[in-house]
């Protein structure tokens, strides 16, 4: 066959209008975004000099205010009580949701519904579920900014877990089934444990989010962290201001490695260790028996 | 006793799984069904307990018509008749107790067994099913840490932690290799003529079926194309069931190279 002739038998090289068009879309939106912000570059290259200011007046001009740290730490906790009260209720609500949301074990009508009433609730964010609910039915305090935490993690959590659920081995769903266990029986023996590691997991990932929502919460009159972090601004009391800034800073840090470290031990960690058990069990496998038995 | 009467499965599509099949399987017997891909043995199988109930004629089990049973019914029937699958199907990430308990989780509330507080006496029967198949020992592991032969053993348990009447293997041994195949299908030969369970298994090793099955039935396109002892079937009884001449892959064989699925 001559060169031509192999050169004829080639792919055409793939078109690259759609890669285009969509960078010009990207870029298009990108100018749109801007123009509405209606940035004004001026502030920008003010901002540089004014985080400069307030960083010297919380940390240099006197140094952070270091007798508040107890109190700082305080208030940090009852924040961490909130994501955690929050993360609670998000967890054990939507668990059974999730269940429903799932296609492969509910029924399509059902979970098709679910999907939307959990991308409804997730629609809302903490803030504004704060402020428009909870704040009027409990009241301020963090008992407030517990369920709008809890009740947008309901949202989250929910679609994830349906997801996990529907990315399961269906084997032993049917194996389930063969013994004659009823449905619910299947849920909890069949289902329930290939997925639990990975939606424990999603609730402490979800903890350390909702740890950063309490702090903004606070803001609004959730108590907590970030109430005292606006009282302290508000009265321009800097060094205090600083003080919270930083045990805000640790803490999360602190609790995000702890819980990160958890999650990687329920996922990875007895799977991790397994390798060397089983190469041994396959060469014991391999072991006694070596041929058919006596014909 | 299982008697399939004129049955037929037909797939939504439009596949005709089973055509026709009538068979009688009378209890304590150890049957082998051997055909290509596709013939419809894990078919044949599944209409036994339910899972794929005909769409035509019927199929009776110790008296019942798996066709017509209600809900309650089949579940009845299906924690009488224990099943073991090609690829195990275990939930990797919980114990190996655990994968048995499920056998008795048809005597187990509703309520009990949400929580997983199954009675003493249940564990009881766990344990000697793990006993019986050899791997207690390993009761308490995840069975994730197991190799392909324990898990398959740990499979069989959870059927026997049924206390069936009728055990169904589908393709138990396709995932094993050569040694291990044999340590398993003789648990089942064993466990067959010690307690007397009728025992229907899908094999498409030759050399398997002949040295293991009782009575060997034949398919081929979902059709019944051979019913004889094992002992009798030849050669050419299997080339007339898979329809060509035979081949090396058709059979295990003895050396322990990696089976090779047809």
């Amino acid at each position: 066959m001559t060169a031509a002739a192999l050169a004829l038998r080639r792919p055409a090289p793939p078109s690259h209008a759609k890669r285009n068009l969509g960078l010009l879309g990207a870029g298009l939106i990108i100018g749109w975004a801007a123009v509405t912000l209606n940035i004004d570059v001026g502030s920008i290259l003010e901002l540089p000099g004014g985080s400069a200011g307030l960083f010297y007046e919380m940390y240099l001009e006197s140094g952070p205010d270091w007798g508040y740290v107890p109190d700082a730490l305080g208030y940090m906790i009852q924040s961490l009580a909130m994501a955690w009260f929050g993360t609670v209720i998000g967890a054990i609500i939507s668990l059974p949701l999730g269940f429903f949301g799932a296609k492969n074990v509910s029924s399509g009508l059902v979970s098709n519904v679910m999907r939307q009433v959990l991308n409804a609730v997730r629609a809302f964010p903490e803030l504004v579920l704060a402020v428009v609910v909870f704040i009027p039915i409990a009241g301020l305090g963090p008992v407030a900014g517990a369920l709008a935490i809890g009740l947008h993690s309901v949202g989250t959590l929910g679609k994830l877990t349906a997801e996990v659920i529907e990315g399961i081995d269906e084997g032993p769903v049917e194996a389930a089934r063969a013994t004659g266990a009823g449905s619910l029986q299947v849920q909890r023996w069949g289902v329930l444990p290939q997925v639990l590691p990975e939606i424990v997991a999603f609730w402490l990932y979800r903890f350390e989010i909702n740890i950063r929502a309490s702090a903004v919460l606070g803001v609004v009159g959730a108590g907590g962290i970030g109430f005292i972090l606006q009282q302290t601004l508000a009265f321009h009391r800097y060094p205090l201001a600083g003080t919270v800034l930083l045990v805000v800073v640790v803490v999360t840090i602190a609790v995000d490695t702890v819980s990160g470290f958890i999650r990687r031990r329920i996922i990875e960690g007895a799977e991790a260790k397994v390798t060397g058990e089983v190469v041994e069990a396959e060469l014991r496998d391999a072991g006694p028996a070596t041929g058919p038995p006596g014909r | 006793m299982i008697r399939f009467e004129n049955a037929s499965v037909t797939y939504r599509g439009g596949v005709h799984a089973l055509k026709d099949l009538t068979l009688e399987i009378p209890d304590g017997q150890m049957m082998v069904i051997v055909g290509l891909s596709g013939a419809g043995k894990s078919t044949l199988i599944r209409a036994i307990n339910g899972l794929v109930p005909p769409t035509e004629g019927d199929v009776i089990v110790d008296g019942i018509s798996v066709r017509k049973a209600s809900a309650k019914q089949l579940r009845v029937l299906r924690s009488r008749i224990g099943m073991i699958f090609q690829t195990f199907n275990l939930v990797k990430r919980t114990s190996v107790l655990n994968n048995v308990l499920m056998g008795r989780l048809h005597t187990t509330g509703t309520v009990r067994s949400l929580l997983g507080w199954y009675k003493p006496a249940d564990v009881e029967i766990a344990m000697q099913a793990l006993e019986r198949v050899d791997i207690v020992e390993k009761a308490y592991a995840r069975a994730s840490n197991l190799s392909g032969g324990q898990q398959q053993r740990v499979g069989i348990a959870r059927a026997l932690a049924q206390e069936p009447s009728i055990l169904l293997a589908d393709e138990p041994v396709a995932s094993l290799d050569p040694p291990t195949s044999h340590v398993i299908m003789r648990d089942l030969q064993r466990i067959n003529r010690e307690l007397g369970i009728t025992t229907v298994v899908n094999l498409h090793f030759l050399d398997l079926a002949k040295l293991y099955g009782e009575r060997i039935i034949g398919l081929r396109a979902g059709e019944l194309v051979y019913d004889g002892p094992g002992a009798q079937a030849d050669e050419h009884v299997f080339r007339d069931i898979y329809g060509r001449s035979l081949s090396a892959a058709d059979v295990m064989g003895e050396d322990a190279a990696p089976a090779v699925a047809l």
